[in-house]
């Protein structure tokens, strides 16, 4: 989709006066059936997550497959020499599962490890980061989004974006400064 | 900003009414009643074994009660907000500690079978008489005074100035809370770590452990917070917390519960492993009396059901956002706190190997009975929750 101009769209923008109002209009565009979408405030809204309809995201799962993953490679790392490679007796203390609780410091820190590594990445990978440059930062207003200004984007790869129909609902949720923001 | 229904509650609040359940007070009664006159046969009949089973009793109520106590203290000091709703549940079952400090009674005058230091001249144990200064009966007396007096007093005062708050709903007694919080906080962590090596490291005097203190504090906070999610669940099934208590309330509590599951396995394995590690005849005594014949089983069944299994079931969202499956763990983290004070106390009697004797019920229904009985005459007497609190409706509309 381009403009009169020949500009790419990237979407379309709608500031709000408050923390509620953009709440209101989450669940507005939410019902409305849009998918690709966001919001942007300088502060993080509690229920906001239940009000564009998000769900749980995949975060969890990945954060317990690395948990494991830090816990297996800790066991390898622990049995793996001092029963097979390099059996020695140790402080007395003998060779056998019962060894085990010198190995736990040893794996929970691994899992911790490889559970923050994951958490951290996978976020970063959720979030399409990192990135130098965004298409929103096209809109002046927008650099309010981290001082006192509330903004929704409906964005134009959207499958049920149409320029009217978005700037029809932004305006009917109470949105202001209704912006048709460039890709570039 | 919830999507649920905005609850206001009114200024009366809700209020149970006892003679619905005469019938559970009735139960209670009896139980306490067999439960007592059972332990006094026993008293008389096989006292050694009464005085164990007796502390074991003793223990396990007098964590609870702490963990209870914790709760209040932590909520006023961190300003809590979610806990508001629940809070006057902590003040109650709080407001127990006199009976506490009465059921402490037995354990002083059968000191003699439990504390092997109290029967050693000075002069024949080295090791005891560098440990005199501390360990002598008067200081042993006064400090036990000092935690019951500082438990039930400070219990009283949460209780006494949040109810007042009910009636006249005065901003200032939040903040005089939160002022005693700060002042109860530092002397909570003293007294429930010297009161319970007093009472259950005391059993054997040559053994130490800087964790111990930690270790109790960590099961104790955890299952009081099961206690709350079980007597929460009660009352919402009796009718009563319908609009106050909601499914995001249990979450939270399923989220401590798992928090601590954690932390009790993290203190129990710190203490075990430096001992286990370092290897020093005198500290390794415990553990080698609970890890060896058949008190092992009861140790590793311990590891098993206190941490592994929770731990598995609480991580699951489903499990904390199901009422019916979060009491289910409740319930279980409450045995298992009852399996844990078993292992610390009993094995120092039947150094031989486990041995499960009659006596050992008893305590545990006549001082929970005397608890349950005392608890449903308190609930009565005052709102189920603080109606007047100036977070209560933020309390209410909670959502994580």
């Amino acid at each position: 989709m381009r403009t009169p101009s020949g500009n790419r769209v990237y979407g379309i923008g709608a500031e709000y006066p408050s923390a509620a109002s953009l709440y209101e209009a989450a669940k507005r565009v939410r019902d409305a059936g849009f998918k690709r979408w966001d919001v942007h405030s300088p502060f993080p809204i509690h229920g906001m997550d239940d009000a564009m309809g998000l769900g749980k995201s995949w975060l969890s799962a990945a954060v317990l497959i690395g948990g494991c993953t830090g816990l297996l490679t800790a066991a390898l790392l622990t049995f793996g020499p001092s029963w097979f490679i390099y059996p020695l007796v140790v402080h007395g203390k003998p060779i056998d599962w019962k060894t085990v609780p010198a190995f736990f410091p040893i794996m929970f820190e691994l899992t911790v490890l490889f559970s923050a590594f994951t958490a951290f990445f996978a976020m970063l990978i959720m979030n399409g980061l990192p990135r130098w440059y965004h298409p929103i930062f096209n809109w002046d207003r927008f650099s309010r989004a981290t001082n006192d200004g509330f903004f929704l984007v409906i964005e134009a790869r959207d499958p049920r974006f149409t320029e009217g129909e978005a700037q029809q609902l932004l305006e009917q949720s109470g949105g202001r400064h209704i912006t048709v923001v460039h890709e570039d | 900003m919830s999507e649920r229904s905005h609850v206001v509650p009114t200024p009366e609040g809700e209020y149970f009414e006892k003679s619905r359940f005469a019938g559970l007070s009735f139960i209670a009664a009896i139980v306490a009643v067999v439960g007592l006159i059972v332990s006094i046969i026993g008293a008389i009949v096989w006292p050694e074994q009464f005085a164990y089973s007796w502390l074991f009793g003793f223990a396990y109520f007098f964590t609870l009660c702490a963990g209870c106590f914790f709760w209040i203290i932590v909520h006023h000091a961190v300003d809590a907000e979610w806990s508001v709703v629940v809070r006057r549940q902590w003040e109650n079952i709080a407001n127990l500690f006199p009976l506490i400090a009465l059921f402490f009674i037995p354990v002083f005058l059968f000191r003699h079978h439990l504390y092997e230091w109290m029967n050693i001249p000075p002069g024949e144990d080295h090791l005891l008489d560098s440990k005199r200064a501390y360990l002598n009966l008067p200081f042993f007396a006064l400090r036990a005074v000092f935690f019951f007096v500082y438990f039930s007093a400070v219990a009283f005062m949460f209780r006494k100035i949040s109810v007042r708050q009910d009636r006249d709903g005065n901003p200032a007694s939040t903040l005089k809370m939160r002022r005693l919080a700060f002042v109860a906080l530092p002397l909570f962590a003293l007294s429930l770590t010297f009161g319970v090596w007093d009472w259950l490291a005391g059993l054997n005097y040559k053994w130490f452990s800087t964790m111990w203190g930690v270790y109790i504090f960590a099961g104790a906070c955890g299952s009081a917070m099961s206690l709350t999610v079980l007597v929460m669940a009660a009352l919402r099934h009796a009718g009563y917390l319908k609009e106050t208590v909601t499914i995001e309330h249990f979450h939270i509590m399923g989220k401590w519960m798992l928090a601590f599951t954690v932390f009790w396995a993290y203190i129990g394995f710190s203490q075990y492993m430096l001992i286990w590690y370092a290897n020093i005849p005198e500290e390794t005594d415990y553990f080698i009396l609970r890890n060896t014949k058949s008190w092992n089983l009861l140790s590793l069944l311990l590891v098993v059901g206190r941490f592994f299994l929770p731990f598995a079931l609480l991580l699951l969202r489903s499990t904390k956002k199901d009422t019916r499956a979060l009491c289910m763990v409740a319930g279980w983290i409450l045995c298992m706190q009852l399996l844990d004070i078993y292992v610390v106390v009993l094995p120092e009697l039947h150094r031989t190997g486990f041995h499960l004797s009659i006596l050992d019920f008893f305590p545990v229904l006549g001082i929970g009975g005397t608890l349950v009985f005392f608890y449903l005459r308190l609930v009565g007497t005052t709102s189920l929750f603080p109606v007047r609190d100036p977070r209560v409706i933020e309390s209410l509309r909670i959502v994580n």
